[in-house]
């Protein structure tokens, strides 16, 4: 089985020279392909780094990152944007979408970076808007959705790109019990249906209850990995 | 889809935008109302030395525009006018019998040109007649002069006065002659009014002792595009002659015109480069405000080059909306000035002094619209560039969790 993301010994530390903060502190983690991830632990135990340093939004400072078999540690920065483009799908914490175009744009505007005809475009974001039950809310713009739809459709359009997985930085922090259980709901599905992986970090214990396999960070390591049972 | 993006980005801070907006209108108006101003100025000026001094083309015996001695009269003169005469083309020909001379009163003397003309003919080809501010442009009457107020100031004179013109016939002898003032003209140009008086060409030839000879042709003609080729065709039927031009006989004049163009770019750039500083201000607090957008948009996938582009076509878009803003300012204004005119009467003592009118009429030039917008649009460009690396700098990790 080859693994859709392997991290080898990666190590992330902030301010080298002054006083150094190890954020990452070599991690060895690999994904399948399907997996239903959450990556656990208290706040500043190194979540986000890891996020970052998979996604290749930020390079480690030793140690390497296979994303199907490819290094991306040793791509030049804009080389990594067209990688992440067709590789990586992204939901952040807040202010994932374009606030100038609708809800339907925004799910668009990664096919359009990706040159994808327009009819396709149109049709591939209804689709996906309808998948994350926002066909009504197509020609909204971000401001006159809810918080809990913003991250729908910040769902529908890191699908939109057909990744390879989907990183999301505690998705739900901003989000209130509904609107987390049902985006969890929403991931869920994708994950189950369309074999989408996905990886989320979270502090939430009912999100984390939806995860299949939890790992656990503490001070840029990881103490635990397991793989938990789903109820649902 | 970038265009888009790009056009509602613009929009987000609607009073920082309509600022810049508006600054490059009026920066634009500014510049281009002024080369209106100018041109207008230019014009009137050109088309009253024409009508008053120039006239559309001279003919010239060559000896005579060297040293003005008026046994050098033009030889054929009675049959080029009378040609000219029945050519539909021209407007009007006048033979002019031209002596330098002194023109004296009881107190004072001065120094003129006496220009001997057919009232008749001259009428069709100068303004003068039409400047007349005390009596008549010739009865007919005997011995009568036609002088400027200017000159009729210096020597102390009024209406019916006598004064007498001295100069050389064309034996080298001093001839005087004893005239009264039938007129006293103001044109456009003082200096003009100070240098030239106008007597019957007869009376005068008859002193000088040229008979009927003429030194002097000036020809109007009914459309003045014509002119160059008109000149030309003269020249060639009367290869012994001197035949010039209005541009040819007052140079500097049309320089004016291809000058005043330059300074135009010149003043233009000039502002725009002050509106650039403006441009990059603008751009640049829009870059950093939206510093996280633009680090979650490269984190999703929009790479450099698109980043780049897209900032600056928000520059482009901002700053080139304020052309037509600034063309149609233009075009409203000067179409209701050139109908009305601007009074600078206020300095028109210092302008008529240099010739120039009290009403000037700006004259629009449409032909500067393309050139001015396409200098905007490349300061808008250039403007965009440092704002555009700025917003390349931002690190997507960094950016997106900034607060
Ligand atoms: N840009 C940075 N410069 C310096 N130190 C940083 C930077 N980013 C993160 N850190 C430090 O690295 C460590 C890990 O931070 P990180 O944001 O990855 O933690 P986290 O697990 O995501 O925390 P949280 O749950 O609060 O989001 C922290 O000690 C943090 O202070
Ligand atoms: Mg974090």
């Amino acid at each position: 089985m080859s693994y859709v993301i392997e991290a080898h010994n990666l190590t992330k530390i902030y301010n080298p020279k002054t006083i150094p903060v190890y954020a990452v502190n070599g991690v060895d983690l690999q994904v399948e392909e399907g997996e239903f991830t959450a990556l656990v632990g208290p706040s500043g135990s190194g979540k986000t780094t890891l996020l970052n340093l998979i996604g290749g939004l930020d390079y480690p400072t030793t140690g390497d990152v296979k994303i199907a078999g490819v290094d991306i540690t040793k791509m030049s920065e804009n080389k990594l944007i067209d990688f992440r483009l067709q590789n990586i799908g992204f939901v952040f914490q807040a202010y994932n979408l374009i606030p100038v175009l609708t809800a339907s744009e925004n799910v668009e505007f990664v096919m359009l970076m990706q040159k994808k005809p327009k009819r396709e475009r149109e049709q591939h974001a209804i689709e996906l808007l309808k998948e994350v039950g926002l066909s009504d809310r197509l020609n909204n713009r971000p401001t006159e959705l809810s918080g809990g739809q913003q991250q729908r459709v910040a769902v529908a359009r890191a699908l939109a790109s057909k990744p390879r997985f989907i990183l999301a930085d505690e998705p739900t922090a901003n989000l209130d019990s509904k609107s987390t259980e049902n985006l969890l709901d929403i991931m869920a599905k994708l994950n189950k249906e369309d074999k989408m992986t996905f990886i989320f970090s979270t502090h939430d214990q009912r999100v984390i209850d939806k995860a299949r396999r939890v790992v656990t960070l503490v001070d840029g390591k990881i103490v635990s990995d397991e793989k938990q049972t789903q109820s649902s | 889809m970038l265009f888009k993006v790009a056009w509602r980005n613009i929009w987000r801070n609607k009073t920082r935008s309509i600022v810049v907006i508006a600054s490059v209108a009026v920066g634009l108006f500014a510049g281009m109302f002024m080369m209106a101003f100018f041109m207008g100025l230019v014009k009137q000026e050109i088309s009253s030395a024409v009508e008053t001094q120039l006239s559309h083309i001279q003919i010239h015996n060559p000896a005579f525009a060297d040293d003005k001695e008026v046994s050098d009269t033009i030889a054929n003169a009675a049959a080029i006018i009378e040609k000219l005469k029945n050519d539909s083309t021209v407007k009007g020909v006048s033979g002019r019998v031209v002596a330098a001379g002194m023109i004296s009163s009881s107190s004072a003397a001065m120094g003129v040109e006496i220009h001997g003309i057919n009232a008749a003919d001259e009428k069709k080809v100068s303004s003068i007649s039409g400047e007349m501010k005390e009596g008549i442009y010739f009865s007919g009457k005997k011995n009568e002069i036609v002088i400027g107020q200017k000159l009729a100031e210096k020597l102390g004179v009024k209406l019916h006065s006598k004064i007498v013109l001295t100069f050389q016939s064309v034996t080298g002898d001093l001839t005087a002659g004893s005239y009264r003032i039938a007129g006293i003209f103001r044109s456009r140009n003082s200096a003009f009014d100070e240098m030239t008086v106008f007597t019957n060409d007869n009376e005068l030839g008859q002193l000088l002792g040229t008979r009927s000879g003429i030194h002097e042709i000036a020809v109007i003609l009914k459309d003045d595009k014509n002119v160059n080729n008109a000149a030309t065709e003269l020249k060639k039927q009367n290869p012994a002659l001197l035949v010039q031009t209005w541009t040819e006989l007052s140079p500097e004049m049309a320089l004016i015109t291809g000058i005043f163009d330059q300074i135009m770019y010149i003043i233009i750039g000039i502002i725009l480069l002050a509106l650039m500083f403006s441009i990059i201000n603008t751009m640049l607090m829009a870059v950093l405000e939206r510093q996280r957008e633009f680090g979650m948009l490269m984190a999703i996938g929009m790479n450099k080059p698109r980043v780049f582009f897209m900032v600056v076509l928000e520059s482009v878009m901002l700053t080139c909306a304020g052309i037509p803003v600034g063309i149609l300012l233009t075009i409203g204004v000067v179409e209701y000035l050139a109908k009305h005119g601007i009074d600078m009467s206020a300095f028109s003592k210092a302008l008529s002094q240099f010739g120039f009118s009290n009403i000037v009429y700006p004259e629009l030039q449409t032909s500067m619209f393309l050139p001015i917008s396409l200098m905007t649009g490349l300061a808008a460009i250039l403007s965009a560039i440092y704002p555009a690396v700025k917003a390349l700098q931002f690190k997507p990790a960094v950016a997106i969790h900034k607060i």
